[in-house]
């Protein structure tokens, strides 16, 4: 039985080092505190464990974004696996739960780059990053109090993306191939969700010029393929001939109101958002008259990408200035005559990109309200 | 106890016109919505001052219309069908969402595989496809009866097994199906109704011939009548339940079949949403919960209602979550009636 001996003795010990360790861990910070020159002395990590924290992969979107964060962590020399992923299900306190748990498991040596999964979330989601030491990049979700330059170095960055103008501008090239006159559609997204929103007022604010087209009707569908074909069967029993085009809030309901033109035999110009690359296909063969690409895999790389370089010390976000910390993603509108072009350049092959150009292909500070 | 036995010796008369009401409400019910939503579209047209002549003007009591809800219909009916079998037992299964979605992605697989067109051997893919459905469906009864895990829970973990393991298969990306000769279940009509609503109908005459004509069917309502009663006859009722779920299954696969037919796209999210529109379709049709009443014809009734009524909503105008709201109170009044709460001594 000496092996079981020697376990319990090796155990003894090193629990004592632990808590010698953290004893002198705890006043060790303590004392950094109080002399250290000021609160924003974060520590940095030769080799930070490097996680993307969302949803889940089912929908094509986050497929993107995840693929671009492994695509990052493939630029770094690793394996594409060493990309922790953190799939909330679409639940906060998931979230927040499993960050805390890897925080706890990596020590803080974390470079995390996250979707809340709703605004409220992102506060206590950075906050126990920033007091376990560990660097925080976030997409899309935040409350517009919460911001990168409260929390010296470890809240690294924000990127969102505003619809409304891109939505707008879709509509307008919708509103003039329909030559100005006549009635339009909206299918929407879940109906609280933020880009939902501001896809429809796009559209909205684009009609204010076209005062000959009357919106006919804005349902939501979901995001859902299944769901838009429903909606738009009943949209074409209601209105039937009056509908002479169709916005629709992202490129997955579009899928489902082409079905729907294509069993009643009609013909109307639609456009779509988010350029998948099955849409984009589809505006090359004319199908689809626009849709807005936002580059998701540059946003999934280059979020996991400044957390990490922040991480490691490469730069110090502290002194980078605020529309470095907090902006917008790209932008680009896809339409017949560059859809062949675009297709080749972005989706066919996936660019090579360079993830430490940080802002580069970005669009420019967040602007609140 | 005492109370249990008064309850049996209730006058038999009111009884029966309870039990009337309850096999012709859901058809009622229909009926009604059918003339309600013109009614709401003429009240309409008549504030703005249009001419509109009840039911004949009625854009939503229009062929077209009804091949419309017929689209929407036959997916959902192909599910609900095979839940039907399961709700007839007594039992449940709640493992559609994920069956649709595996035999769908597989079913592309298959077919893209094989050549990409119905004229070539990737017919296969659609046989294919219903072994698929029946194999998950077969674990599905196996664990149930085997593991002895209550039919909800077993079901429901199966089935998000298999939504995993179709994101697995899939990456979640889409594939689409673009073979003209499989689109044409949606695309080639026949009197107005596109072929895959006749489609839909022959497995409806299928389901309805397994129910009334063969052993098996029988045996479903016998298990679910009283499965004391039907283990005392000597019936194999683990070997029932274990062929049911693989039957369920074959109609699962054939759902899916028909709603990648309906929008040539087969991915994770296709088996989304099945599982609230059969359930709630087989229920309001006046199938009921506890086993050994109802059928494959109030399962069509039942489909035609939720389909009814998502559709004449959007038709009337009314947002899509009193659309949820209207069939969420559809449910709760259908088991209220299809209940005789004098015969339940408690509910769990």
């Amino acid at each position: 039985m000496s092996f079981i001996k020697k376990f319990i003795e090796q155990e003894t010990l090193s629990r004592r080092n632990f808590l010698l360790a953290s004893a002198y861990g705890v006043s060790g910070a303590a004392a950094m505190r109080m002399f250290g020159p000021s609160p924003v002395m974060a520590a940095t990590y030769s080799d930070p464990t490097v996680a993307w924290s969302y949803r889940n992969r089912t929908n094509p979107y986050w497929n993107e974004i995840v693929s671009g964060g492994e695509a990052f962590v493939e630029s770094l020399g690793k394996d594409k696996s060493e990309l922790v992923h953190l799939i909330n299900e679409g639940s906060s306190e998931k979230s927040l739960a499993d960050v805390k748990a890897l925080l706890a498991k990596t020590n803080g040596e974390l470079a995390l780059a996250i979707d809340t999964n709703d605004a409220p979330n992102a506060r206590p989601v950075v906050e126990s990053c920033a007091d376990a030491g560990a660097y925080v990049s976030t997409l899309w979700n935040k409350t517009d109090d919460l911001h990168p330059w409260d929390f010296g170095d470890n809240y690294v960055s924000h990127m969102s993306w505003s619809d409304e103008g891109p939505a707008e501008q879709t509509a307008r090239i919708l509103l003039d191939a329909i030559g100005g006159k006549g009635g339009v559609v909206h299918l929407g997204g879940i109906a609280s969700n933020n880009p939902a929103i501001e896809r429809l007022n796009g559209l909205k604010n684009a009609l204010k010029d076209y005062p000959d087209v009357e919106l006919l009707d804005a349902q939501p569908a979901d995001w859902d393929t299944q769901k838009a074909n429903q909606v738009m069967s009943g949209f074409i029993t209601r209105y039937g001939d009056e509908i002479s085009g169709v916005h629709c809030a992202n490129d997955t309901i579009g899928y489902g109101v082409l079905e729907a033109l294509r069993a009643e035999g009609m013909d109307i110009p639609i456009v779509t958002y988010d350029g998948n690359p099955q849409a984009v296909g589809l505006v090359a063969e004319g199908k689809i008259l626009a849709t807005v690409f936002t580059n998701p895999h540059w946003g999934g790389g280059i979020t996991a990408s400044l957390a990490y370089h922040a991480a490691t010390g490469h730069f110090k976000p502290s002194e980078e200035p605020n529309e470095h910390r907090e902006f917008n993603g790209p932008t680009i509108f896809v339409t017949p005559d560059d859809a062949k072009e675009f297709k080749a350049n972005y989706l066919d092959s996936v660019p090579t990109y360079d993830w430490q150009d940080f802002w580069g292909p970005s669009n420019g500070p967040i602007v609140y309200k | 106890m005492s109370a249990t036995t008064s309850n049996l010796e209730a006058p038999a008369p009111s009884r029966i016109n309870r039990e009337v009401l309850v096999k012709w409400a859901p058809l009622l019910v229909l009926g009604v919505l059918l003339l309600l939503f013109p009614a709401l579209e003429w009240l309409e047209d008549f504030r703005e001052g249009k001419d509109h002549i009840y039911l004949l003007d009625s854009r939503f009591f229009s062929i077209r219309n009804a091949a419309r809800i017929a689209i929407a219909a036959a997916p959902a009916l192909m599910v609900a069908i095979g839940v039907t079998f399961i709700i007839l037992m007594g039992s449940i299964d709640l493992s559609m969402e994920g069956t649709v979605s595996v035999c769908a992605v597989l079913f592309a697989f298959m077919f893209l595989a094989l050549g990409g067109t119905l004229a070539s051997w990737a017919w296969i893919a659609i046989p294919g496809a219903l072994v698929v459905g029946a194999v998950m469906g077969f674990l599905n009864g196996l664990v149930h009866v085997k593991l002895q895990i209550p039919s909800f829970m077993a079901s429901l973990a199966m089935g998000f097994v298999g939504t995993g393991f179709a994101l697995l298969l899939t990456g979640g990306d889409r594939i689409r199906i673009e073979d003209e000769l499989f689109r044409s279940l949606l695309t080639v009509r026949w009197l107005n109704f596109p072929i895959m609503v006749y489609v839909a109908l022959a497995m409806l005459l299928l389901a309805w011939f397994i129910q009334s004509r063969t052993t098996l069917g029988r045996n479903f309502y016998a298990v679910g009548g009283g499965e004391e009663l039907a283990k005392a006859s000597g019936l194999n009722v683990s070997r029932v339940r274990i062929m049911g779920f693989t039957l369920a299954g074959v109609f699962f696969a054939m759902g899916a079949l028909l709603a990648v037919g309906r929008i040539g796209i087969a991915e994770t999210a296709t088996g989304n949403n099945f599982m609230f529109v059969s359930i709630t379709a087989v229920v309001v049709g006046g199938t009921a919960l506890w086993g050994g009443i109802g059928g494959v014809w109030n399962t069509l009734i039942g489909v035609l209602i939720v389909n009814v009524i998502n559709n004449g909503m959007v038709v009337i105008g009314l947002p899509n979550w009193i659309q949820d709201a209207t069939l969420g109170l559809l449910v709760i009044t259908a088991v209220v009636l299809s209940t005789d709460r004098k015969s339940v001594s408690f509910v769990k």
